[in-house]
């Protein structure tokens, strides 16, 4: 039997799915994401993320610690093109609250870029952090990848599992077939073990001037990205990395070159172009 | 009575040298402004090199990944659940 498990957490809606007897997990799961979010989240000035980017300096814990750092790495790993330092640039965007909270009508929104890429040093020994002075954190994707991954960890001691954070997907113990949206075309991917995310600006878009924007910064140009890409859906060994790569892909400038990435490095790839195509790339056929 | 050459030779090759940089000073153009459509190029292109810097990085990340990293393929099953962008 499959237990599910429906609830808000992180900004956005998680979905826990569990193939066992016992379905008590789940509540322990939900409560776990529910203190991450005390952790992550760039909305809650109380959280311990808000905290560091207030101060630009400080001890922090293990989990946020940890993140950051897989954070750090990611954008070295993916050329600069993923980079948790974008936080200010998504601001001035207009991104800057919880996205149910945000007016459509871009106010505040600002279409100056803004400098993204600054240092941040990390004393793993001492769990101490430090922002180049003027860049603040936005750990968003890859916040609810890692919650995805780590409740996974979890729930897979029992038995056959799957967490959707809001499209962060992290599964393991069985073939889960899961539904990309792609342009009115229903795509299933069947993934046994690892994760898939999507990154596009199909969602938590607004205006600004009359313009349409959206969340996933170019760290080149600190602006909303161009291109004729609409969304990028990635299979990866996890929920984290799939993340990454999604919005590495994203990031990449256009379609063709997107996808002739994927295919360099076989990652399973669907994408879907401002056009409506709906294009495989990475080994999916 | 002999003539005292060397004032005479310092004169000319002061009045050479002066005389070419005054051509250097004037070719230079030095009153002409700043073309102000060289500040967006030059913007341009430090934003260009800056972006084939980070491509030249990620290739090499990616021509470096292993293969097969996750086990995904496309099916026909009906679906448990939807991803979408996060």
């Amino acid at each position: 039997m499959i237990h599910r498990r429906v609830f808000a957490a992180m900004g956005t809606e998680v979905e826990l799915l569990l193939e066992a007897e016992d379905s008590s997990l789940l509540a322990d799961v939900e409560a776990e994401f529910g203190r991450l979010e005390t952790v992550l989240s760039r909305f809650r000035s109380d959280s311990e993320l808000s905290q560091l980017n207030e101060t630009g300096a400080g001890h922090v814990g293990p989990e946020l610690l940890e993140v950051i750092e897989l954070a750090i790495e990611a954008r070295a790993a993916s050329g600069g093109r993923f980079d948790p330092t974008v936080h200010d640039a998504v601001v001035a965007a207009g991104y800057d609250r919880s996205f149910e909270l945000l007016d459509n009508d871009g106010a505040g929104a600002s279409s100056v870029p803004v400098r993204v890429g600054g240092a941040v040093a990390i004393d793993r020994t001492a769990g101490h952090v430090a922002l180049e002075p003027g860049y603040r954190l936005d750990l968003g994707g890859i916040a609810k990848g890692w919650a995805a991954d780590r409740a996974l960890a979890v729930l897979a001691a029992a038995g056959p599992a799957l967490v959707n954070a809001g499209g962060d997907v992290a599964a393991a113990g069985r073939v889960w077939p899961i539904a990309v949206e792609a342009a009115g075309e229903e795509i299933t991917l069947g993934l046994e073990d690892g994760g898939v995310a999507t990154s596009g600006r199909d969602r938590r878009n607004w205006l600004c001037e009359g313009e349409p924007r959206h969340h996933l910064i170019d760290p080149v140009t600190g602006s909303p990205a161009d291109g004729d890409v609409l969304t990028v859906t990635v299979a990866a060994g996890s929920a984290a990395e799939a993340e990454v790569l999604a919005t590495t892909l994203f990031l990449a400038g256009d379609s063709r070159r997107a996808l002739d990435e994927a295919d360099l490095a076989a990652i399973p790839t669907v994408l879907v172009t401002s056009a409506g195509e709906v294009l495989l790339a990475g080994g999916l056929e | 009575m002999t003539t005292d050459h060397a004032p005479r030779l310092y004169a000319l090759v002061g009045s050479i040298l002066g005389f070419f940089l005054a051509w250097a000073g004037i070719a230079a153009h030095p009153w002409a402004q700043t073309s102000s459509s060289a500040e967006p190029q030059s913007a341009a292109l430090a934003t260009y090199s800056r972006r084939l810097n980070a491509d030249a990085a990620l290739v090499a990340l990616l021509a470096g990944r292993r293969k097969g990293a996750s086990s995904v393929r496309v099916v026909t099953l009906p679906p448990i659940t939807t991803t979408r962008t996060s």
